[in-house]
């Protein structure tokens, strides 16, 4: 006990020369390259898959530029067309006085996003730093990002309802701008870059230090 | 006591380079990029061409909403609305699509649209709802490209790049005409007119004028443009024309137009045309083009040409074939005395006349030549039967005087004239008129007045309503009296009293009574002034004055009066009689009685003998009047008479013998006199009643 406190220097799977499956946990030889129960690919602990995280969060970047460029909605009421984009859309509500509404589209579209792509990006550079402390809480960040991504989607469903829902033709209709599809695209390439990042790359860093 | 063992060794492989390392993965990040920078570049590329547009107000021009059209079809949108540099102008910034942007050069023109209600129409409606938008029109051709431009009021009546063709029309009244005015063809508008404008000169008005097309096509010249505004009214020979065109040219006037007359060359665009008054105007000048290959010829007329016109009709056995294209007067001096002749020049069209198309000049004039020798001539005729316009008649007169066709006349040929018939029945209808006109009918209408009014009076009289019946009761009596045995002995009964009354009368005249009377007075004045020197006479003058006296009562002049009064009485008396009214009636009858006894009074000389009677009775009437006149003076004298007498007798004593006597005598005198005065004032009161008794 008297080990207790202190983090004991552990066998890892991969310094018992074995890799974890991701999906269903059955420690496979090192050189397998299918998991032998459940078939899934075993992707070996490799810090090169980062470049995976790396290149989904920029496309993510990317496709989120259009995304507040452009319209979200256009919306024609008995012939007069206005178009939002997501910032214009969230200005317009609080001057209307919605800023429940508001605070609501301004998180999901504006907060939340950048937040994603900060934290990927922080986690992302953390595991080449060995000295960054806290690995259960960058744990937990992760797993909270990787949680919050699929919300993330909530404008683009509002848009599509609304596009749906709202076709009166001459009196009122709404229809999807261009920034629409970048949203959803940008969110898409964010969820996959959180997917992509693995999380056993937390300690293999402290790991390396250790050893 | 294991040997130690040598570290294992870690064998690591070369480190793969960065290249080889590199996932697929970062395909999808690149790609991104791409597409990103590849819809970026392309929006700038595709961004339009900013432009301004200045107006007087930007209503219902808002940003980033209100659209740029062409055609209806959004080309751009206002990105920017603000003021010119000294907040005269408002400046709308739009944004132009690329491709559009080349066609926008000077021609491009720009005006908001609105809903607007006007007399052609209702425009605009979609933009109640949906806001303003921006219209612009340009041609096909690209140019220079401008990014200035200022808006209009209102849109270009014709737009640019419309297909169609730009005439000009003229005109010297501009009244009817106003911009925007619909340009008719058959009645379906094909094109408006533009704004009307003064010439230079102010002389006259030019407005332009779009014919859209295809129906430009139908512009050539032989196309006439008439006024179509409004209604009007005309009365003429053809009787009573009312023309009213489309509502809308009613209020904004119009113009319509047609091609009337075949073989007209095409105009170029801005070809300038007249407009005429009124269709059947710009018909006949029209008429005029027709005989440009007409043939002329001049007729000289004796008469007053007045009423004659240009454009007027030539007719030949009431068909037109030509017109009057010149009128003017010529001073011939064939007779040394400069004489001045109207001359008419005509305009014959070869086709009307009968002759082949394509009949020239010559075959024309052969055909006069030898018309003339026939007996064609050319005279002037009423255009209408009320109409004071004239015509020009080819007619052939058997009776004609002898006359040539004179080819070579200066400047054309000459045909021969003859009189018209026309002033004869204008002297014919101004004698009958003039007839009329001098009957007395006013005198007569006078006359026919007063004799109405003469009945009227008659008529409503109450006397002649009276007398239908006083004349039956009248004759009822007459018929009754005739009837009577009575009246029948009446002549002679009449002619009897009347002899009396003469009889009376001349007595009356012979015994002058009166005078008699005045000088017996006389003498008894003269007597009794007598009396105070001779008192022994007065007994034998008493006898004289009392024998007087009694001669003056028995003058009987009250006894025949009494008779006369009698007389009358029983001829009332007779004409009352119930005999007499119950007699029976019948007015035939008694008609022809009355007629035989009118005719039997007449040869019985009744009616003569009561003529003379009635004049005796009023020579008697008048003798008894001037008797009458001497009456009074008679009394008064009697009465002086009496007192002297009185005065006498006083003289005398009271209770002499003679005095007694005297006394007598002297109140025989009185009552005498009394009678006399009582007569004298019988006469006085009723001079007729001596006459008729009463």
């Amino acid at each position: 006990m008297e080990n207790a406190g202190r983090t004991q220097p552990v066998l890892t799977a991969q310094a018992a020369g074995l890799v974890g499956c991701r999906a269903c946990g059955r420690v496979n030889p090192q050189r397998a390259k299918v998991c032998a129960r459940c078939g899934g690919e075993l992707c070996p602990n490799d810090p090169a898959a980062l470049q995976r995280v790396w290149a989904w969060l920029a496309a993510g970047l990317i496709a989120y530029v259009p995304a507040n460029i452009y319209p979200m909605l256009r919306t024609s009421t008995l012939g007069r067309t206005s178009e939002n984009t997501l910032i214009g859309g969230v200005v317009e509500l609080f001057s209307h006085g919605a800023y429940g509404v508001g605070l609501i589209v301004f998180v999901a579209s504006i907060v939340i996003p950048v937040a994603k792509f900060i934290a990927i990006a922080y986690l992302a550079v953390s595991v080449r730093r060995p000295s960054v402390p806290g690995d259960h809480k960058r744990l937990v960040l992760f797993e909270v990002v990787e949680f919050i991504g699929r919300w993330s989607m909530i404008d683009v469903f509002v848009v599509a309802i609304l596009s749906a829902l709202v076709q009166l033709d001459f009196a009122a209709s709404i229809n999807p701008g261009a920034a629409a599809v970048s949203f959803a695209l940008s969110v898409a390439f964010t969820m996959l870059a959180a997917q992509s990042f693995d999380p056993r790359l937390i300690w293999n860093a402290n790991e390396r230090v250790h050893a | 006591m294991t040997q130690p063992e040598p570290a294992e060794m870690k064998v690591s492989g070369p480190r793969p380079s960065m290249w080889r390392n590199l996932s697929l993965v970062w395909l999808v990040p690149v790609l991104a990029l791409a597409v990103s920078l590849g819809v970026a570049w392309k929006a700038y590329r595709d961004r339009g061409v900013l432009i301004n547009i200045t107006f007087a107000n930007a209503a219902g021009i808002v940003e980033g909403e209100t659209t740029v059209r062409f055609r209806d079809v959004v080309v751009g949108h206002v990105e920017n609305v603000g003021f010119g540099r000294d907040l005269s102008q408002v400046v709308v910034s739009a944004r132009i699509d690329k491709e559009i942007a080349p066609y926008l050069d000077e021609d491009a023109s720009f005006w908001v649209v609105r809903p607007e209600v006007s007399a052609r129409g209702i425009s605009g409606l979609s933009t109640v709802l949906s806001g303003v938008y921006i219209e612009g029109a340009w041609d096909q051709q690209a140019g220079t490209p401008r990014s200035e431009f200022e808006g209009a009021d209102r849109p270009p009546l014709v737009q640019p790049g419309r297909a169609g063709r730009r005439i000009t029309l003229r005109t010297d009244d501009g009244s009817m005409i106003s911009e925007g005015a619909p340009v008719l063809y058959r009645g379906i508008e094909v094109g408006r007119l533009e704004q009307p404008r003064l010439t230079l000169t102010g002389s006259n008005i030019v407005v332009d004028a779009f014919i859209e097309a295809p129906h430009d096509r139908r512009i050539n010249s032989a196309t006439r443009f008439w006024d179509t505004s409004g209604f009007s009214v005309s009365i003429g020979a053809g009787g009573l024309s009312l023309d009213v065109d489309s509502l809308a040219s009613l209020v904004a006037g119009g113009i319509e137009f047609d091609t009337i007359f075949d073989g007209g060359r095409p105009v170029s665009s801005g070809a300038v045309f007249d407009i005429y008054p009124d269709e059947a105007t710009a018909r006949r000048t029209a008429f005029a083009r027709t005989l440009s290959g007409g043939v002329a010829v001049s007729v000289a007329f004796d008469e007053s040409v007045a009423g004659l016109t240009n454009g007027a009709a030539v007719q030949y056995g009431g068909i037109r074939v030509g017109e009057v294209s010149s009128l003017n007067a010529l001073v011939q001096n064939e007779t040394g005395a400069p004489e001045v002749r109207l001359v008419a020049n005509l305009l014959l069209d070869p086709v009307l006349l009968g002759l082949p198309a394509g009949a020239g000049e010559a075959e024309v004039l052969d055909f006069l030549e030898q018309a003339v020798a026939n007996g064609l001539r050319a005279r002037l005729a009423a255009a209408g039967l009320f109409s004071s316009d004239l015509i020009v008649e080819l007619v052939s007169l058997e009776d004609a005087a002898p006359a040539s066709f004179d080819r070579d006349a200066e400047p054309y040929p000459s045909l021969p004239s003859a009189p018209s018939d026309l002033p004869d029945f204008t002297a014919t209808a101004e004698g009958v008129l003039e007839r009329i006109n001098e009957l007395p009918v006013e005198e007569l209408l006078d006359q026919a007045i007063r004799t109405m009014a003469s009945i009227e009076n008659l008529a409503s009289d109450e006397s002649t309503r009276k007398t239908p019946a006083a004349a039956v009761a009248l004759l009822e009596e007459t018929r009754a009296l005739v009837a009577d045995p009575a009246i029948q002995a009446l002549p002679a009964e009449l002619r009897a009293v009347i002899a009396d009354l003469q009889a009376t009368i001349a007595e009356l005249r012979e015994g002058r009574a009166m005078a008699n009377l005045a000088e017996a007075l006389d003498q008894v004045n003269a007597a009794a002034s007598n009396i105070a020197t001779a008192s022994e006479d007065v007994p034998a003058l008493i006898e004289e004055i009392r024998a007087v006296t009694a001669k003056v009562n028995s003058l009987e002049a009250e006894e025949m009066v009494r008779t006369a009064n009698r007389l009358m009485n029983s001829f009332d008396a007779l004409v009352g009689t119930e005999d007499a009214r119950a007699l029976p009636e019948a007015l035939t009858g008694a008609l022809g009685e009355v007629r035989t006894t009118l005719t039997d009074l007449r040869q019985g000389g009744l009616v003569e003998n009561a003529n003379a009677t009635m004049a005796s009775a009023r020579e008697a009437a008048e003798a008894v009047a001037a008797a009458t006149e001497g009456l009074p003076e008679l009394s008064a004298r009697l009465e002086q008479l009496v007192v002297q007498s009185e005065a006498l007798i006083a003289a005398y004593g009271d209770s002499s013998d003679f005095n007694a006597e005297t006394l007598d005598a002297l109140r025989e005198v009185k009552t005498a006199a009394r009678a006399v005065s009582q007569l004298a004032r019988l006469i006085e009161r009723n001079p007729n009643s001596i006459v008729f008794g009463k």
